[in-house]
C-alpha cells in the first residue's frame, strides 16, 4: 500500500511547481500544499497530538481544509470531516463520541465553537480566518509558522478517518476507515475514470461526504487539479468555471445536474476539454441521463454507486454500457464483489431481488466505538449495504430502493428521526412524521406531517423556524401538513409510505 | 418601505420563517449561512422581479449582487436608478 500522503509527498517532490488545489483567485502547488501540510502535522505534534488521536474539521470545501485533513494524516491522526452545515446540536454528540483532541473551524464558525464549549474536555481549536484566535485557540496562520514534520512510515490499518454517516442525533454512526481502505478505494476510482496527472475537476461536492472525499483524493494523490467551488447557488458560475478552467471533470449528483440543465444553456459554453462526468448519490433518472448525455455528447458520464462504509465506490457503469443496460449501477469496480443475498443471508441466483452485500479493500473496519452496530453489518469480511436490487446475468448491479427510511435530498441524506425529533420539541406538537416526498429537482424534498397537540393551533412557520434553529439548513421540511392523525399499523407503526402520496387537504407549506 | 426593508421581510419571512428582525444582520452572508440556497436564489430573484417590475440578467446573478441584504439593497439601488 502507498498511503494517499506520501503519493502526494512523492508528487511535490518531483513536480513542486504542479498546481493542485484552485479557489477563486488562490492557486496552490503541490510543493506549497505539502509544506504547509508538514506545518501543520509540526504543530500538531508539537500541541501534544498523538499518533490515533482525532482531528474534527468543521469547515466547508476550502483549500485550509485539504491543508488539515493531510497535515492531520503526515501527524499520524485521524480525520473527523463533520458536515459544515450541521448545527452544535449535532456537532456536540459527534465530537464528544468521536473523543476529538483538536478542532478546526472556521472563525465565523458559532456552532462550532458553542459545541466544543459543551465538551467536558475541551478540544485544542485551531480558528481559519481569525485575526486573533482568542485566549484558547490557536490561528491558522500561528499553526502553519511550525516547523514542519517530515513524513513517517503509515501503518495500512490504523485508522485514517472517521465519517459520521446521518444518523440521529442519538445515535452517532462514525464510519472508520483506515489508510489502506482509503489508498485501494482511490486506486480502484483512477483506474475505472483513466485519471491522470494531466486531468483536473471542478467540485462542489463537501469533502465531509465519502463522494467528496473521493474526488479530492483520488486528484490529490495523482497529481491531478481540483478547482473548488463553493456551492451550486448560481450554476452558470460553475459551469463559466469548467469552460475557464478547461476542466477535464466533473462530480455531482442527480441534482447537480438537473439543475445545470435546466438554469445553464451549456452550448453556449466552451467546454470542449471536459472529458468525463461522473454521478453518484441516488439514483439518476434514465430520462435526465438522456438529457445529459444529449446536451454534452463529447463528454462520457459514469454512472456509480457506493457507500461511505466502503470508504466511497462499489460500482461503476462503463459509459459504454449506458445504452445497453439503462438504469443499471454498473459493474463492481477492481477489487470489489458482490452479491445479493436474501434475509437469511443465503446468496440468491442472477435476476432475483435481494440485498447487495459487498466485500473488497475499502469495506470500513466498523463503526466507532459501536461494536453492536459494527456486527449488524460487517460479516465474515462482508458489508450488508442495506440497498435492495439484483445482479443480471453480466454482473450489472440494479437497485430497487432502501431497506431503510433516509431521505436523500440533493445531495444529503437526512434520517427522518432526526428530523422528527426536533420538532417533537416543541409543546404544540403531539405527534410528527417526517418523509420524503418527490421533488423535480432534489429527488426528494422534506415533508413533516404534525398532528397538534390539544388545543394547540401550530403555525409552520413556527416549525420551520424552529427546525432552521435546530437542524443543518438542508434538513428544513419545505412542507408541513397538520393532520388528525397519522396513519398506523395495527401494532402502531406509522405508515409512512402513506404519508408520501400527495396530501389532498390541509395543505399548509 | 424602502426597498432594503422590502427585502428584509421577504428574506426574514421565506428564509428565516420568521418577522423578528434580530434573526438577520444586513452584512450577514446569505449563501454562506445556508439561507439562501440554489432553490431559494430564484424565489430571491422572482420575488425583486415581480417587485420592480425589472428583469435581472444572468450575468448580474453573482454572490456580489445577492450574498446579503446590503448587496441587494446596493443592486437595487444601481438597477432602479435610486
Amino acid at each position: 500500500m502507498i498511503a494517499l500522503a506520501d503519493r502526494v509527498a512523492a508528487i511535490a517532490l518531483s513536480e513542486p511547481q504542479r498546481i493542485a488545489l484552485v479557489q477563486g483567485a488562490q492557486r496552490v502547488d503541490y510543493g506549497s500544499f505539502i509544506d504547509a501540510a508538514r506545518r501543520f502535522a509540526g504543530f500538531l505534534r508539537a500541541a501534544g497530538c498523538r499518533r490515533g488521536d482525532r482531528v474534527a474539521l468543521i469547515v466547508p470545501n476550502r483549500i485550509e481544509a485539504a491543508i488539515a485533513w493531510y497535515g492531520a494524516w503526515i501527524a499520524g491522526a485521524a480525520v473527523v470531516p463533520l458536515n459544515a452545515q450541521a448545527r452544535a446540536r449535532d456537532f456536540a454528540p459527534w465530537l464528544r463520541h468521536a473523543g476529538v483532541r483538536v478542532l478546526v473551524h472556521e472563525a465565523a464558525g458559532r456552532e462550532a465553537i458553542a459545541a466544543a464549549a459543551e465538551l467536558a474536555a475541551a478540544p485544542l481549536r485551531i480558528v481559519l480566518d481569525a485575526a486573533s484566535a482568542g485566549a484558547d485557540a490557536t490561528g491558522w496562520t500561528q499553526a502553519l509558522a511550525s516547523e514542519p514534520l517530515a513524513s513517517e512510515p503509515v501503518e495500512p490499518s490504523a485508522l485514517a478517518a472517521i465519517l459520521y454517516t446521518s444518523g440521529t442525533t442519538g445515535a452517532p454512526k462514525g464510519v472508520m476507515l483506515s489508510h489502506a481502505n482509503f489508498a485501494a478505494n482511490v486506486e480502484a476510482i483512477v483506474a475505472y475514470l483513466g485519471l491522470t496527472a494531466e486531468d483536473s475537476i471542478v467540485s462542489i461536492l463537501p469533502f465531509y461526504y465519502s463522494y467528496g472525499a473521493s474526488v479530492l483524493h483520488t486528484h490529490l494523490a495523482f497529481g491531478a487539479r481540483l478547482v473548488i467551488e463553493p456551492n451550486l447557488v448560481f450554476p452558470h458560475l460553475i459551469v463559466e468555471t469548467l469552460a475557464r478552467e478547461r476542466a477535464s471533470g466533473f462530480s455531482g449528483v442527480p441534482s447537480t445536474y438537473a439543475l445545470l440543465l435546466d438554469r445553464v444553456p451549456l452550448a453556449d459554453y466552451d467546454l470542449g476539454a471536459l472529458r468525463y462526468l461522473t454521478q453518484a448519490g441516488g439514483a439518476m433518472a434514465p430520462a435526465l441521463a438522456a438529457r445529459l448525455r444529449a446536451a454534452l455528447p463529447g463528454t462520457a458520464l459514469y454512472v456509480m454507486y457506493g457507500q461511505t462504509e466502503a470508504t466511497a465506490r462499489l460500482t461503476y457503469l462503463p459509459p459504454d454500457r449506458l445504452d445497453d443496460k439503462p438504469g443499471s449501477a454498473g459493474i463492481a469496480i477492481p477489487g470489489v464483489r458482490l452479491t445479493i443475498r436474501d434475509e437469511a443471508g443465503r446468496d440468491l441466483p442472477p435476476g432475483a431481488d435481494g440485498e447487495v452485500w459487498a466485500q473488497g479493500p475499502g469495506v470500513m473496519s466498523g463503526y466507532w466505538n459501536d461494536p453492536e452496530a459494527s456486527a449488524a453489518v460487517l460479516h465474515e469480511g462482508w458489508l450488508r449495504t442495506g440497498d435492495l436490487g439484483r445482479l443480471d446475468e453480466d454482473g450489472f448491479l440494479f437497485l430497487a430502493g432502501r431497506r431503510s427510511d433516509m431521505i436523500k435530498t440533493g445531495a444529503h441524506r437526512v434520517h427522518p428521526l432526526d428530523v422528527e425529533e426536533a420538532i417533537a420539541e416543541l409543546a404544540e406538537v403531539a405527534e410528527v412524521a417526517v418523509v420524503g416526498i418527490d421533488d423535480a429537482t432534489l429527488g426528494q424534498a422534506i415533508k413533516a406531517v404534525i398532528v397538534p397537540a390539544a388545543g394547540a393551533a401550530p403555525d409552520a412557520d413556527r416549525i420551520k423556524a424552529h427546525c432552521r434553529a435546530r437542524l443543518a439548513a438542508y434538513k428544513i421540511p419545505k412542507q408541513v401538513q397538520f393532520v388528525a392523525a397519522l396513519p398506523k399499523t395495527a401494532s402502531g407503526k406509522i405508515r409512512r409510505a402513506l404519508l408520501t402520496e400527495p396530501a389532498a387537504a390541509q395543505e399548509a407549506s | 418601505m424602502d426597498h432594503r426593508q422590502q427585502v428584509r421581510q421577504f428574506v426574514l419571512k421565506n428564509f428565516l420563517f420568521t418577522d423578528d428582525a434580530s434573526a438577520l444582520a444586513d452584512g450577514d452572508s446569505l449563501i454562506g449561512n445556508g439561507i439562501v440556497d440554489s432553490t431559494g436564489i430564484l424565489e430571491l430573484i422572482g420575488f425583486l422581479e415581480e417587485t420592480h417590475g425589472i428583469r435581472i440578467a444572468p450575468e448580474e446573478m453573482v454572490p456580489a449582487n445577492f450574498d446579503s441584504i446590503d448587496a441587494i439593497s446596493a443592486f437595487l439601488a444601481r438597477r432602479l436608478g435610486a
